[in-house]
């Protein structure tokens, strides 16, 4: 069965390259574009690495909600924080709230890449 | 401007209407007793899977906008069935709760499509405990005064529990997949179903039996006293015209008629008229 991968973005652009790029590297992607959406999906879904903004649409902080989530539902997915934001104190949150790496943008897709691949084979 | 998911969802045309058969089964002889129109979000996003979609409705907490749309939908492609077919329509019990004006809007939106509101059963679903219990039974009162009749879903898991059964008086107890499963090998879930059975008979409902998986089930549900089931084993949610192809519905011969008039036809008076014909060739009018 394919490792399932999760892309969290309100930006489209961002959605698609990230999409495209894992897919293409043989991996199962969905993209949601809103919490509630990342929320639904996580509910029913099992996926092995979600990738995460920190900010969502108009929630600023929404990608914390996110993590929360999965570790408040003790759900085994792997988290990547893909963020703009470079503030300490929320790099330090987000890690307390089990963020597994943290990738700053704009960052490459082979870098998203090979974070994804590390996870992927601590889960294996 | 892009449209947001949830405008997306409120769209009715963007949902399609799937349906599923609830046969009635005994002695081995099945027939289709009614059916139970069943909603897939937008094509070729993550709400066309129906679980997805109505979780992430009630995480907006958007129930009662998205029910009416789902209702529009389900109107539309209820036009296209046979008039004696009877449609089992999900309504969340937070929408009948509220004083959401759904019942005005559930007569118009019927009548728009000429459609007899007798011929709907609303299965209530996901009960919320803060949903306001005494606008929800007078709610139901406003439907049955339409002859609408009320399922209660997914019984015995969650909020559907023995309050609900006493404040929603239901037609049908809709018995959830879980205590169906493996029922000819479980004798404790046996004697779950068996004291829904008798529950039922004593408060004047019927029981349907939801995701029978095997023959075996099947048997032994029927064995229990339940004689209505709905599973994929018999037939799995599908579109009407796949339905049609497997000869579980017929075409209904309005399907072509607009609901509205145009040109002076419409289609009560067409079904009028045709009601009319098979009198006289029945010789009733004479």
């Amino acid at each position: 069965m394919a490792k399932k991968i999760l892309i969290i973005d309100d930006d489209e652009q961002l959605r698609r390259a990230c999409h495209d790029f894992l897919a293409d590297s043989g991996y199962e992607v969905d993209c949601a574009e809103e919490l509630e959406e990342a929320q639904s999906l996580l509910t029913y879904i099992p996926y092995s690495v979600v990738v995460t903004d920190l900010r969502l649409s108009k929630l600023a902080f929404g990608g914390l909600d996110v993590i929360r989530h999965i570790r408040e539902q003790a759900l085994p997915a792997r988290v990547i924080v893909l963020t703009a934001y470079g503030w300490p104190e929320l790099k330090t949150e987000a890690s307390a709230s089990g963020v597994d790496a943290f990738l700053r943008k704009p960052a490459r897709l082979r870098e998203l890449g090979a974070a994804v691949d590390a996870l992927m084979g601590a889960t294996a | 401007m892009t449209k947001s998911i949830l405008e997306t969802i409120l769209d009715p045309t963007t949902l399609s209407v799937f349906f599923q058969p609830i046969f009635e089964v005994r002695n081995g002889i099945k027939r289709v007793d009614s059916v139970e129109a069943l909603i897939r979000g937008p094509r070729k996003t993550n709400f066309y899977r129906a679980d997805i979609l109505f979780d992430y409705v009630r995480r907006k907490k958007a129930e009662a906008a998205v029910d009416q749309s789902c209702f529009t939908a389900v109107c539309e492609a209820v036009t296209a069935l046979p008039e004696d077919i009877r449609v089992n329509v999900n309504v969340h019990a937070a929408t009948l709760g509220q004083n959401s004006g759904f019942v005005d809007f559930f007569r118009r939106c019927a009548k728009r499509h000429s459609l007899k509101l007798d011929r709907f059963t609303i299965e209530i679903v996901e009960h919320a405990p803060s949903c306001d219990a005494s606008r929800l039974t007078a709610t139901i009162a406003q439907l049955r005064d339409f002859g609408v009749r009320i399922a209660l879903d997914d019984v015995g898991l969650g909020q559907s529990n023995y309050r609900m059964m006493l404040d929603c008086d239901p037609e049908y107890f809709k018995l959830d997949g879980y205590f169906v499963r493996d029922l000819n090998r479980d004798p404790k879930r046996r004697a779950v179903v068996s004291s829904l059975v008798a529950l039922a008979k004593t408060l004047e409902s019927a029981v349907v039996a939801e995701a029978v998986g095997s023959e075996e089930d099947l048997a032994k549900i029927s064995e229990l006293g339940v004689d209505l089931v709905q599973a994929n084993i018999l037939c799995a949610a599908m579109p009407l015209e796949d339905l049609q192809k497997l000869g579980h519905i017929e075409p209904s011969p309005f399907a072509d008629v607009p609901a509205e008039s145009q040109h002076g036809i419409d289609r009560v008076s067409c079904i009028e008229k045709y009601t009319e014909s098979l009198s006289v060739a029945f010789g009733e009018s004479s």
